[in-house]
């Protein structure tokens, strides 16, 4: 009881001595009045302002290109999606396709529209032109 | 712990100009505030010329070296300049203790930053300074009572608080220096008034250890 007592009356003083040398400490009054009167203070205030000012604004061009680029992220992505499903229908179209029969291939039957259109102009020969073709072949053949 | 809550006489009150001051001036705070956030850079001139010394003062609480105080003092203003348009003046809240909650945390962000960089640690406390706090402890006198005694009490000091948490000191500069109250601390730094108690209880303890490797 009687430690502790003499502990604590210890600590009563060690913390009052502990004030007195924060208050020693911190009696700057002196320095601090050279700083508040210091020539060109306010001008180099300005400089850093103005350097923060310029900070800030490359900081925000960062931001807003980042925000720019989160935003297209998401149209990207839509815009892919949608070409790789435009691509994958196409592939499977020309599978499903492939079994087309040859004689219509040939005779181009199976063109109908504007795909008759447009090679109608590329074709040196005509559906009748081939057919009579094949048919001299066959009378040729037949006459040996 | 009494001592801290039984400090009623507000140091960010006191930081306010006089009224002697105010009256003298032309335009308020207030207006001035209103007028730089329009982009009126005497406006904010003005201000910084009005409240130039008491950042300068805050600052040399923490810190000694003139760079330092300076530093302290450009970053307050930067930041107070840059944060204009959230100032709102209440009766509780004046531009000067706006920019005096503003500087402390700038202070202890420098604080912080010193901490961080182990070059600008003090270096150890000399054989005499030894002897002289060995000394005044176990006579108990108050350091700094004699000029040739702050003198040394002030290096002595600023070497012990080195040794402290920002935060510990910070706590202790506030109360024991500005003379400021557990609530003041609470909203000035941010933290709950619980921990700014128990900051305290701890950044005493801290220094009392600090001491007693003197005796």
């Amino acid at each position: 009881m009687i430690g502790k007592k003499r502990n604590r009356g210890e600590d009563e003083r060690l913390d009052e001595f502990g004030r007195g040398l924060i208050r020693a400490s911190t009696s700057n009054e002196a320095e601090a009045e050279e700083v508040a009167a210091a020539p060109f203070l306010y001008t180099r205030l300005r400089s850093r302002i103005r350097q923060e000012q310029v900070r800030r604004e490359e900081g925000e061009s960062w931001l807003a290109m980042l925000g720019v680029f989160w935003r297209t992220i998401p149209a990207m992505a839509l815009v892919a999606i949608f070409a790789l499903t435009l691509f994958l229908s196409t592939n499977s179209g020309t599978l499903s396709s492939g079994s087309v029969n040859v004689d219509d291939a040939l005779l181009g039957t199976s063109d109908v529209g504007v795909e008759s259109v447009v090679f109608a102009d590329n074709r040196a020969l005509s559906n009748n032109e081939v057919l009579a073709t094949i048919l001299n072949e066959d009378e040729q053949e037949a006459s040996r | 712990m009494d001592e801290m809550t039984d400090n009623s006489d507000t140091a960010l009150e006191r930081s306010q100009p006089s009224s002697a001051e105010a009256s003298a001036v032309e335009l308020s705070d207030l207006a001035l505030v209103n007028q730089a956030r329009e982009g009126d850079e005497a406006a904010f001139e003005e201000l910084f010329n009005r409240h130039k010394r008491r950042v300068s003062l805050i600052a040399s609480r923490f810190f000694r070296q003139r760079e330092q105080i300076e530093e302290v003092v450009q970053e307050s203003f930067t930041k107070a300049y840059f944060a204009l348009s959230d100032f709102s003046n209440t009766q509780e809240n004046s531009f000067a203790a706006w920019l005096a909650r503003i500087s402390f945390n700038a202070c202890y962000d420098e604080l912080r930053r010193m901490k961080r960089r182990p070059e600008s640690t003090l270096s150890n406390v000399s054989e005499e300074e030894s002897e002289w706090l060995k000394e005044h402890l176990l006579t108990a006198t108050n350091p700094g009572s004699d000029i040739e005694s702050a003198a040394v009490a002030r290096d002595l000091a600023t070497k012990l608080l080195a040794r402290l948490s920002p935060e510990d000191r910070l706590v202790l500069v506030m109360l024991d220096a500005e003379g400021m109250a557990v609530s003041e601390i609470a909203t000035v730094t941010g933290w709950s008034v619980p921990k700014v108690k128990v900051r305290a209880h701890r950044a005493r303890a801290a220094l009392r250890k600090a001491l007693k490797r003197f005796l």
